[in-house]
């Protein structure tokens, strides 16, 4: 129960304490996890007179597959490797990602992805906000600081991997770049599954959910993609308006920046359900985090509440059955 | 207070060591009784728990009668721009202690060596090879001093590098034995430190048999440092099952 302990101190009390075990003990006995646990230095059981190919985290000694790493063992046709729970984000290409902008350097910015690694963003490798297709010269260069400045959150994709094992990515497109109004979350890498939609809008609450495969999540209001160069456009013609007239016009300007206390209630609701979602150690996919949403509003939950013990419980149990009827319509 | 201020004799510093001289008699004896109660081969218990730090990507908490330590790694994270590259992992270790480890407050901060040492004990267990260009750093922070610091700060931190999911060959536990006259007492607490006649420390990779580190001081004869270093051995292999079961604890958390 680390994650728990790690991420949320509850105080539960005995009634819950013994539904959470119960919980927890049926989604085990499902997943059959226990027996596959693994410690450095255990020698992995394998059939030796299969050829087995030794992966991630297994190393040979006398003959033995010994595990490097803690973690699950995991077995795909001949591979056998250890998947570790707390390591960090391994990152493959066409992963998306979101991260942090840590430094502006020549050329590039490096931006912080949980890899082992910084990972680098080319001014080359990104679409400028003027959505023209040219050679980047020294003014780009100079104006960087205009499109990502440093603590920016940004979303962009793994592009590939230089000779020398650094990271590049690419923000090619119009979905990708800064991300402003929201919260960023981060979770243990392994819990966001790799998947053919990692950009969610949740359209009942106008918020946008990005769940980067590197752990990284992002809770924010929904920004319309096709709308942004227009409100680009707009703002600048508003601005230069702005100079010219009155100051009521600014006021409203500012108005509309602002984001709707409403919205901000179903972010935090939203970042909630995954925070819960996480400390419980389930995978997080869209659906299990709009289910986790929908069933706090319909218990009436404060979002405050989310976090608390009895939630918490309640979301444990909530997996089991929807487990359980899986397996059913599966059999 | 002396009534009489001509003269004067610093007579707490000459009572402790009659205290101290006092005790080293009594070690001299093939027969007595340890300040806790153990007997001579019987190590402190030992408490451990990963995750003591949720900043950390790993952490860990050991506790061995009154030496209580947590350690946190960071990383492997990216390297310092003024490092050259390489293409292993660097290890960088750092021990500190709290400023009431210990019972005279702020009389601690004779341990310069304990980071370099902790440094060693450690990089020969880390497959450094699978982070090039990477920096992987230990924090110990020594919460209570209470005797064998450096096997508890070893043997906690190898703990938290399993934690943070860090390719090693083995879980490294240490374990330390002192030397007074013609005994041999093991897991000394820091009053038997204070008037040993040598210390032997041993750090090892139990599953792998191999020692990564061996710390000898003070008077040995080599019949007594096979018989400590067996003991040590002994006693590493035991604390190690200790260390595995806290890691398989740790790992059978809902996933």
């Amino acid at each position: 129960m680390t994650t728990m302990q790690r991420e949320l101190r509850l105080s539960l009390n005995q009634t819950q304490r013994v539904r959470l075990q119960s919980a927890l003990q049926q989604l085990e006995e499902m997943t059959s996890l226990a027996s596959a646990i693994t410690v450095v230095a255990d020698t992995i059981p394998v059939n030796h007179e299969d050829s087995i190919l030794k992966g991630h985290g297994t190393s040979d000694l006398n003959g033995e597959v010994v595990a490097t790493l803690c973690g699950v063992v995991e077995r795909v046709n001949k591979l056998v490797y250890v998947r570790a729970q707390r390591a960090r984000y391994k990152p493959e290409v066409g992963d998306i990602i979101v991260g942090r902008v840590i430094e502006v350097a020549p050329k590039r910015w490096r931006l912080e992805i949980n890899f082992s690694q910084d990972a680098v963003l080319m001014l080359s490798s990104m679409n400028l906000p003027d959505g023209l297709q040219r050679r980047r010269t020294a003014v780009d260069e100079l104006n960087m600081r205009s499109i990502f400045v440093e603590n920016d959150v940004i979303c962009a994709e793994v592009r590939g991997f230089q000779h020398d094992g650094s990271l590049h990515l690419q923000a090619r497109s119009q979905k990708y770049g800064k991300l402003e109004r929201g919260m960023l979350l981060t979770v243990p890498a392994y819990l966001v599954k790799r998947r053919k939609q990692h950009f969610h809008h949740l359209e009942n609450y106008g918020v946008d959910l990005i769940l980067g495969s590197n752990g990284f999540i992002w809770v924010g209001e929904h920004v319309d993609m096709n709308g942004e160069n227009h409100i680009l456009a707009d703002q600048v013609s508003r601005e230069d308006m702005a100079d010219k007239s009155c100051v009521g016009q600014v006021t409203q300007e500012v108005h509309e920046r602002i984001t709707p206390l409403e919205i901000r209630t179903h972010i935090c609701r939203v970042a909630n359900s995954v925070r819960v979602l996480s400390a419980l150690g389930f995978n997080l996919t869209v659906e299990v985090i709009v289910d986790t949403v929908e069933a706090s509003i319909s218990l009436n939950t404060d979002i405050k509440d989310i976090l608390a013990a009895e939630f918490y419980v309640q979301t444990a149990e909530r997996e089991v059955q929807r487990r359980v009827s899986l397996s059913r319509k599966k059999g | 207070m002396a009534t009489n201020p001509s003269t004067y004799s610093p007579s707490q510093s000459s009572e402790r060591k009659q205290l101290q001289q006092q005790r080293r008699r009594l070690f001299q004896e093939t027969d007595w009784t340890r300040f806790d109660g153990r007997g001579f081969q019987q190590c402190r218990p030992a408490f451990l728990k990963t995750g003591a730090a949720s900043a950390a990507s790993g952490s860990a908490f050991a506790a061995f009668g009154a030496t209580k330590v947590i350690v946190s790694v960071f990383g492997p994270r990216e390297s310092k721009k003024a490092m050259l590259y390489s293409s292993t992992g660097r290890l960088n270790c750092n021990v500190s202690y709290t400023a009431f480890s210990t019972s005279i407050r702020g009389q601690s901060s004779d341990h310069k060596e304990y980071s370099s040492m902790l440094h060693k004990a450690l990089e020969g267990a880390i497959i450094l090879e699978t982070f090039p260009k990477t920096t992987v750093d230990v924090f110990a922070l020594v919460v209570e001093s209470g005797g064998g610091d450096l096997p508890v700060i070893i043997t906690c931190a190898s703990l938290a590098l399993a934690d943070a999911g860090i390719m090693m060959y083995d879980l490294v536990s240490s374990v330390s034995v002192s030397c007074f006259g013609r005994n041999i007492v093991i897991d000394p607490t820091s009053e038997e430190e204070a008037c040993q006649d040598g210390n032997l420390m041993i750090t090892c990779m139990p599953a792998r048999n191999e020692v990564t580190q061996v710390t000898l001081t003070g008077e040995w004869s080599t019949a007594k440092i096979n018989e400590a270093m067996e003991l040590c051995l002994d006693a590493c292999s035991k604390l190690a099952e200790i260390m595995r079961s806290c890691l398989k604890e740790a790992a059978s958390a809902p996933s």
